[in-house]
């Protein structure tokens, strides 16, 4: 069957799963409101420099967020036992992997929907379609790095200690470039254009080697 | 003629041994049966067998072919029972059964034949996480079916089936090779000629219709 | 005294020579004063670190091309080293930092791309540790290895983008006499030494452990006749 078939069979059957249970986006969206008001009591917020910490909280809150929903991805699988039955199967590896990342990635799209606003709403900062497209494009490369360490610590010990260990400084450039393209979004010094270019190159960079990798990471 | 040549299969997890040197050869359209106590080594050895462990050591070679070079090919070749049946607990017993129409690249009115063989038809429409454990068990079979393997590989199928476990075996079983793992000894000898018997990781030989001595 | 005790004994001994050169012979920096010797076997350890993650990639690729044993213990053993290395790396440079800087720690592109380094071996060590041993750690080892090293440039590009504010490379600069760049390119030969001395006894150890796991090479399949086709 064609790859892009069985991708979006796998998506599709992981995000019909998540709309019956509704397990991951309601937890998910609370624990980013959570993260904003900790930040609030974190940094002593006010309408003066709420422009300057509160891209950093947006990007606490993503990437933890991230962290939680990635993680989900396959310790379901394993559990049920299930990813073994889908590799029994001629779909490729790869093709199954792309399903799961772009399922997980609507699940964090779906919690920055109510991240982006509740920023704007409790900070009074701007939300602009600039802020989206950087958000938006930090996820893609994101997703593809944070399916893939998931993948790989579903089948070790510890898998919730090792996740952010392997993740997080894989995330850094995404971060560095994301955070830079919403401070400049939101008004303050610096080249949105370049942090967005960077954004790209970082998505297109990680997509290509996480797909190379997959096959090893999920074959037997 | 035999389809399947296990030689020498060896596990080992970390320290533990979980198989030593089975050797183990079928011919086609068999029906073997393999019995042994629990942690035996039935489950690895069956895992090996579908390909979904490769062994610490031994070769298997599956239709001619090396059974974990050349696994992709014998993808189509080959259906799997897991010990725990790994249904999605939030889809119904045909959604299930479709999503893995659509993964094996067959017709998805494979799914209701599927579901009609192992007598879930009624119950097509229930979610799998709200079916009995017996169910859940006859759908995983079906889910393993539906591309009509020519060789089974089943992990203790009638461990929940119930009363007619024998019959629908007999119906999923007809026709094609099959391995079955199980500790039900009557069952085995119904159903199949062939007994293989796994101590301790370690294959005992096999018997045709044996008695086996406990 | 066995073979690798001997390799062990030679490569301290270079040490020793690297350290009395180091103290005796180099010049005192002008500016900087004695504090400015940490710099020899600072950038050594660096460059050796890297010298260490390299074969962890090699190992990497060539175990995942082949599943070669060999590779995988090579990738296992320069991780160990290597974050042993970076370690020193770290420390001297905040020693150093201290005293000229007025600060143990500022987040420029280097300082911050080193600590990803030592964060990412130090996560596959924790791996490989917790894995299962064999197949399933390795090719894992082996992912990680690979994306850790290809991060670690990219983490460095996107913090100069970012700001920076430390000393480039000048070793090919005038400005470092010809007795400190003698120093200097002796105590790097000499590390290198070192750590391929440590990264081989480490070899040994894996294999020893590997041994007591029945973790052994794959045994090749020899396909007596012809594969049927699969109907």
């Amino acid at each position: 069957m064609n790859p892009f078939r069985v991708a979006l069979a796998v998506a599709r059957k992981d995000l019909r799963s998540e709309w019956r249970t509704r397990e991951m986006v309601p937890a998910l969206a609370q624990f980013v409101v959570l993260a904003l008001l900790i930040g609030n009591f974190g940094f002593q917020i006010d309408s003066r420099n709420a422009l300057t910490i509160a891209p950093g909280i947006l990007w606490m809150a993503l990437v933890f967020a991230g962290l939680v929903a990635f993680g989900r991805t396959f310790a379901a699988e394993r559990e049920q036992a299930s990813l073994d039955a889908m590799l029994m199967t001629p779909a490729s590896p790869v093709a199954i992997f792309a399903g799961k990342a772009l399922a997980a990635s609507v699940l964090l799209v779906a919690c920055e929907a109510v991240l982006l606003p509740a920023l704007t709403l409790f900070f009074g900062t701007p939300l602009s379609g600039e802020v989206v497209a950087a958000v938006l494009l930090a996820t893609v490369g994101m997703a593809a790095l944070g399916v893939m360490f998931a993948a790989i610590v579903a089948r070790v010990r510890a898998r919730e200690l090792l996740l952010p260990l392997l993740t997080l400084p894989l995330w850094i450039p995404f971060i560095v470039a994301g955070g830079q393209a919403v401070q400049s979004a939101m008004g303050l010094p610096g080249s949105y254009q370049e942090a967005i270019g960077l954004l790209i190159d970082f998505d297109i960079l990680f997509v290509v080697l996480t797909s190379l990798a997959a096959r090893f990471v999920l074959d037997e | 003629m035999s389809i399947l040549v296990g030689n020498a299969l060896t596990q080992w997890f970390g320290r533990e041994l979980a198989l030593e040197g089975v050797d183990l050869v079928i011919d086609t359209g068999e029906h073997i049966a393999v019995l042994g106590d629990n942690g035996a080594g039935k489950t690895t050895l069956l895992r090996i067998l579908a390909t979904a462990l490769r062994p610490t050591s031994g070769q298997l070679q599956i239709a001619g072919l090396d059974a974990f070079r050349e696994r992709r090919r014998l993808r189509h070749y080959l259906g799997y029972v897991a010990h725990s049946p790994g249904l999605y607990p939030a889809l119904s017993a045909a959604e299930n059964l479709e999503f893995f129409c659509d993964l094996q690249e067959v017709s998805r009115t494979r799914a209701e034949e599927a579901l009609e063989l192992v007598g879930l038809t009624s119950v097509a429409r229930r979610r799998a996480d709200q079916l009995s454990r017996g169910m859940q068990q006859r759908l995983a079979i079906a889910r393993a079916i539906l591309h009509e393997p020519r060789l089974l590989i089943l992990d203790e199928p009638d461990a929940s089936l119930g009363d007619d476990a024998a019959e629908l075996l007999t119906q999923v079983m007809s026709g094609k090779t099959v391995v079955l793992a199980t500790h039900d000894h009557a069952l085995a000898n119904r159903l199949c000629p062939r007994t293989l018997v796994l101590r301790h990781g370690r294959s005992l030989g096999t018997a045709t219709r044996l008695h086996v001595v406990k | 005294m066995n073979r690798a005790e001997r390799w062990a004994a030679a490569a301290v001994a270079l040490m020793l020579v690297a350290g009395a050169v180091i103290f005796l012979y180099a010049p005192t920096d002008a500016l900087q004063g004695p504090v400015q010797r940490i710099f020899y076997l600072h950038v050594s350890a660096a460059i050796a670190a890297y010298g260490c993650f390299a074969v962890v990639l090699l190992g990497g690729i060539v175990y995942l091309r082949n599943e070669s044993l060999v590779a995988d213990r090579c990738a296992r053993a320069g991780a160990l080293v290597g974050v042993v290395l970076t370690t020193v790396t770290l420390v001297m440079g905040m020693l150093w930092a201290k005293p000229i800087w007025g600060t143990f720690w500022t987040w420029d592109a280097r300082l911050t791309s080193t600590l990803v380094l030592w964060i990412i071996y130090a996560g596959y060590l924790l791996v490989r540790r917790l894995a299962e041993p064999g197949r399933q750690a390795a090719r894992i080892g082996a992912v990680v290895g690979i994306f850790g090293f290809v991060d670690v440039p990219v983490v460095h590009f996107s913090v100069t983008w970012w700001r920076t504010q430390h000393p480039g490379p000048i070793i090919v600069n005038d400005a470092l006499p010809a007795q400190m760049l003698a120093t200097f390119l002796l105590t790097v030969a000499c590390t290198l030494i070192l750590a391929a001395v440590m990264v081989w006894m480490r070899y040994r150890i894996e294999t020893l452990m590997d041994e007591k796991q029945h973790i052994a090479e794959p045994v090749k399949v020899v396909t007596a006749r012809e594969p049927e086709p699969v109907p």
